[in-house]
């Protein structure tokens, strides 16, 4: 009997320690993200493509599993702060999200005095990566939306242009840059910040029609920014021969809600709509999208989805060599070389150098990539605006 | 130059009628009972979401959405006043922090609700241009403006020769008196929270008839609503339309002849100007307390 009980023992004791194993390989994830607030539509997208992630990712790797916490930064840099602290506590071993680069400096401030990798899409700032953290990465930056700006401006053969962009951090720097490149290149460009509050840009409108009279506008801000915009030109009508933007504005969901201001429209954007997936990663991620979401991905989902599963795969290696708690997945990540669904992404000192986004342009009732030539699905429709 | 500088005029003109019809609720309700209600924006933005789902629902145009704006943001407001009539101490601060919380509930009911994507009429009556001669804007920007005169000079009217209007006034002016006049105040009160709301769905109806809405946009009607009612004075409806078309034109002009990046900078040096020179604002009278 005493030797039945023993053997009951130590069967117990196995299976517990065969589930403690099984429970140690399933690792926490912390996301910050702004759910509320001004950034709430964008983070929603940021932490659908996250939650995709997830999901293919514990389908498919098979050794590890990750869980995400989520917490709601509420589009505020101090929120995000004690987001990121309120996650730590909560054993997160890395974080993944954060949109805006004045929430996500701070938000990674703050991970990396507590020594955990903070992975982005959200933030185009040089700044983030210029503090030189070992912790932080990002997938995206101001240059590869840039090159997509620029580029097809030359594609174009445009000779002056009036750039009408945002006065906040990201936006600023991207509308500065740009104006750089199109100056060294000869063109004529005037530049119209405006402040995120203004409601009514048919002054700033009126001067590109009236004073600039040049050959395009281009528009760096946000969806609510692009459709006061248009709709501006839309009455004013100025005598211009393509509206460019940038991002969330190429999208099936401005397409929807917004018919009239779209037509001919440029925006930089990863994929056609509908969306067409010809790699193996590809197609597993559209199908797991539109199982969770049913309806199409569009570009943030997929930027989440793709920082997301950089980070898992970087925990799972870590964890195969024992160095979770070493700083091995911050190694991990830095040592990343992957081809993704949007390119292939390395990283130096943080930043992945090698993004360069593409053009789409609202054609009918599809998104086109129109720029780069050996990306695009169809020719741009030049000259072509939407009155 | 001058082409733009009219057009800036016009714009101005437009923007500033629009800024009124947002500011008058806020000034009425500060002006009558000393409340500052912070969640004022955030009514105006409710009766923005209820047009865009009369427009998305029934695929007419947002304008036929003032009745069931009227009906939901009165209720929201008379339940706001119940609220803000429970505070009963130190009733000017408390009833700033309780309006505060309220206009944080409204907004996330809000993004509950409606989620956090943008909205905007897909009205193309409302859209359309309307061209004078160098002035150009929407259709609804000058019908709007002309129903932002009107409700303002029936608010007047209103105030000044009806016997409810004069009851609002007179607890404005000396609560305890007025009650000894055998007006009721806690009713007077309730009136103009009611008015307010009645105020805030037109106002609403015509931000998403020409404008962007988004469940964040409350708090900023509410911030330029309240520089509105202070550069008006307590308690001024013709100030409160002066105040706009003041704060409406300058902007224009601003973003005209400097930068539009300079253009909420301009608003706020008005303001501070005026607070400075003028503590009583353009059309307040000294001795008013706000």
């Amino acid at each position: 009997m005493k030797k039945l009980i023993k053997h009951i023992g130590l069967a117990a004791l196995a299976l517990s320690l065969h589930s403690g194993a099984v429970l140690a390989d399933e690792f926490l994830v912390g996301e910050d993200e702004p759910l509320t607030g001004a950034l709430a539509r964008v983070g929603m997208g940021m932490h659908e493509g996250i939650s995709v992630a997830v999901e293919v990712f514990n389908q498919t790797n098979g050794k590890h599993t990750v869980k995400v916490l989520t917490e709601d930064n509420e589009s505020s840099p101090a929120k995000a702060i004690a987001a990121v602290e309120k996650l730590a506590s909560q054993g997160v071993v890395a974080f993944t999200g954060g949109y805006g680069s004045n929430n996500i400096g701070p938000a990674s401030d703050a991970a990396n005095k507590l020594g955990l990798p903070y992975i982005t899409s959200g933030g185009v700032d040089n700044g983030l990566v210029q503090r030189g953290y070992k912790t932080f990465f990002r997938i995206n930056n101001t240059a590869g939306y840039q090159k997509a700006m620029v580029g097809v401006l030359d594609d174009m053969k445009v000779k002056s242009a009036s750039v009408i962009y945002s006065t906040k951090e990201a936006t600023a720097h991207l509308a500065e840059d740009v104006e750089k490149d199109l100056t060294a290149k000869g063109m004529k460009v005037g530049m119209h910040p405006f402040d995120p509050g203004i409601s009514d840009f048919k002054p700033i409108v009126n001067k590109v029609r009236l004073r600039d009279k040049s050959d395009v506008i281009l528009m760096v801000g946000y969806e609510n920014d692009y459709v006061g915009i248009l709709r501006a030109a839309k009455v004013l009508k100025p005598d211009v021969k393509a509206m460019i933007g940038v991002w969330s504005l190429a999208t099936p969901k401005m397409a929807a809600d917004f018919p009239d201001l779209m037509p001919k429209v440029y925006g930089t954007a990863l994929l056609p709509y509908p969306a067409t997936f010809k790699t193996e990663e590809g197609k597993r991620f559209y199908d797991a999208y539109k199982k969770l979401y049913k309806k199409d991905p569009d570009y943030l989902g997929q930027f989440g989805y793709v920082q997301s599963m950089i980070l898992f795969n970087a925990i799972a290696r870590a964890a195969d060599k024992g160095t979770i708690k070493s700083g091995g997945i911050a190694q991990e990540l830095a040592a990343t070389d992957a081809n993704t669904l949007i390119g292939r992404v390395q990283f130096t000192n943080g930043d992945n150098l090698n993004f360069v986004h593409h053009m789409g342009q609202h054609q009918g009732d599809r998104i086109q990539i129109v720029w780069p030539k050996d990306a695009a699905t169809a020719d741009m429709q030049y000259p072509g605006v939407p009155w | 130059m001058t082409d733009l500088i009219l057009q800036a005029l016009y714009s101005g003109l437009l923007q500033g009628g629009s800024y009124a019809l947002i500011a008058l609720g806020l000034a009425l309700v500060f002006g009558t009972t000393k409340v500052i209600n912070l969640a004022h924006g955030e009514l105006v933005l409710l009766a923005a979401y209820i047009a865009y789902t009369v427009e998305s629902g029934l695929g007419v145009n947002p304008v036929l959405a003032i009745p069931a704006a009227l009906v939901i943001v009165c209720i929201s407001a008379v339940i706001m006043y119940f609220l803000v009539s429970m505070v009963k101490t130190d009733r000017e601060l408390n009833s700033l922090i309780l309006t505060y919380g309220l206009g944080v509930i409204l907004t996330n009911a809000i993004l509950l609700i409606w989620s956090a994507d943008i909205r905007s009429t897909s009205s193309a009556w409302l859209q359309d241009a309307i061209v004078v001669g160098p002035l150009y804007s929407m259709r609804s920007e000058p019908m709007f403006f002309i129903v932002s005169v009107v409700l303002m000079g029936g608010l007047w009217w209103w105030l000044s020769r009806s016997w409810y209007g004069r009851a609002v006034r007179a607890v404005a002016g000396n609560r305890d008196a007025a009650r000894l006049m055998g007006i009721n105040p806690r009713r007077t009160e309730l009136v103009s929270f009611v008015i307010a709301g009645i105020l805030a769905s037109f106002a609403g109806v015509a931000i998403f008839s020409y404008g962007v809405i988004q469940p964040s946009l409350g708090h900023v009607l509410t911030i330029k609503a309240f520089v509105i009612t202070v550069l008006a004075g307590i308690g001024s409806i013709p100030g409160v339309l002066v105040g706009a078309l003041l704060l409406g034109v300058a902007e224009a002009l601003t973003v005209t002849l400097a930068s539009s990046a300079l253009q909420e900078l301009v608003g706020m040096i008005l303001f501070l100007l005026v607070l400075f020179v003028m503590p009583n604002g353009l059309f307040g009278r000294a001795g008013r307390r706000g």
